[in-house]
């Protein structure tokens, strides 16, 4: 008898089933990004320079040396750390191919590591979004100080978080790890309900 | 307190992990006298009161390693360098 291969589940699963319906007029609206291809990227030692051009030539964007968020079209890189940044593909159809082009295209300059299974991303968005996060990530996020485009790494309750601002709205996105998305959406579910919460699927 | 991480900003001291002083050196393994060197280098730690380098790492952010030169007597930071900077 052969193993069964186990049914794909996305990571936030059954998680937000608590916040029911959409409310109407919610402060804040969960959305979660099941259909994304994660991959870390770490350029090796005094191959930051040739990798930027690699991103640069392949996808026409400009690999940020700093906590941000640089995107075209389908493909963003996110920087981590010095010399580090989690690429991300929207709408995959096949996440592992993502890492597995980016770690032939990136030979000698950068590692590659597929995480798409690793993380776990939410999109946090509505009037009251900027009012949830500050009960729980010590990061100033007021329009003056973080805007679409910026990027940070931190905690939330005790969860490694990295947080990148989509637009305006504020619409922001969050990466956890995937073992972390059921206590982070009860941290979300719990600080928000003050404010009414609406989850997308 | 507040450490100025040089890639993330300015983040509550809470985010990093303390390692030490910034000044020692690993003894060299090989040297006749390394118990009493390795001795020393462990357990022998300057305590000053004032200016002091030392590591700290942002465990809660980049995961950088920082050399932070700061007054232990009031926390003021007077240069913060990354280690190893890629
Ligand atoms: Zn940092």
């Amino acid at each position: 008898m052969s193993d069964p291969m186990p049914n794909p589940r996305f990571a936030f699963a059954g998680h937000l089933t608590a916040i029911g319906s959409l409310v109407a007029g919610a402060g804040i609206t969960l959305m979660p990004k099941d259909d994304l291809a994660l991959a870390t990227v770490i350029a090796r030692k005094g191959q930051a320079g040739v990798l930027g051009e690699r991103v640069q030539a392949l996808f026409g964007i400009p690999l940020p040396a700093r906590p941000k968020r640089a995107a075209a079209g389908k493909i963003a890189f996110i920087g981590t750390g010095p010399g580090q940044w989690l690429a991300i593909e929207e709408s995959s159809g096949d996440p592992q191919s993502f890492a597995a082009k980016l770690a032939t295209e990136f030979a000698g300059s950068g590692s590659v590591c597929d995480q798409s299974d690793g993380r776990a991303v939410i999109r946090v968005s509505g009037p009251r979004a900027r009012h949830v996060l500050a009960k729980g990530l010590p990061v100033d996020l007021h329009p003056r100080a973080f805007g679409p485009g910026d990027a940070a790494l931190s905690q939330i309750a005790l969860i490694s978080t990295l947080l990148w601002q989509i637009d305006e709205a504020p619409t922001y996105e969050i990466a956890v790890f995937r073992s972390m998305a059921g206590s982070f959406a009860d941290w979300l579910i719990a600080s928000g309900a003050e404010y009414g919460i609406a989850a997308m699927s | 307190m507040q450490i100025e991480c040089p890639f993330c900003g300015k983040r509550d001291a809470h985010e990093f992990a303390y390692l030490g002083d910034a000044t020692v050196a690993r003894p060299d393994p090989a040297v006749p006298d390394a118990a009493r060197a390795f001795y020393e280098y462990v357990y022998l730690r300057d305590n000053p009161a004032g200016s002091h380098r030392e590591l700290w790492y942002h465990s809660a952010g980049c995961h950088s390693w920082l050399v932070v030169t700061r007054d232990t007597r009031t926390h003021a930071i007077e240069t913060i360098a990354q280690v190893g900077a890629r």
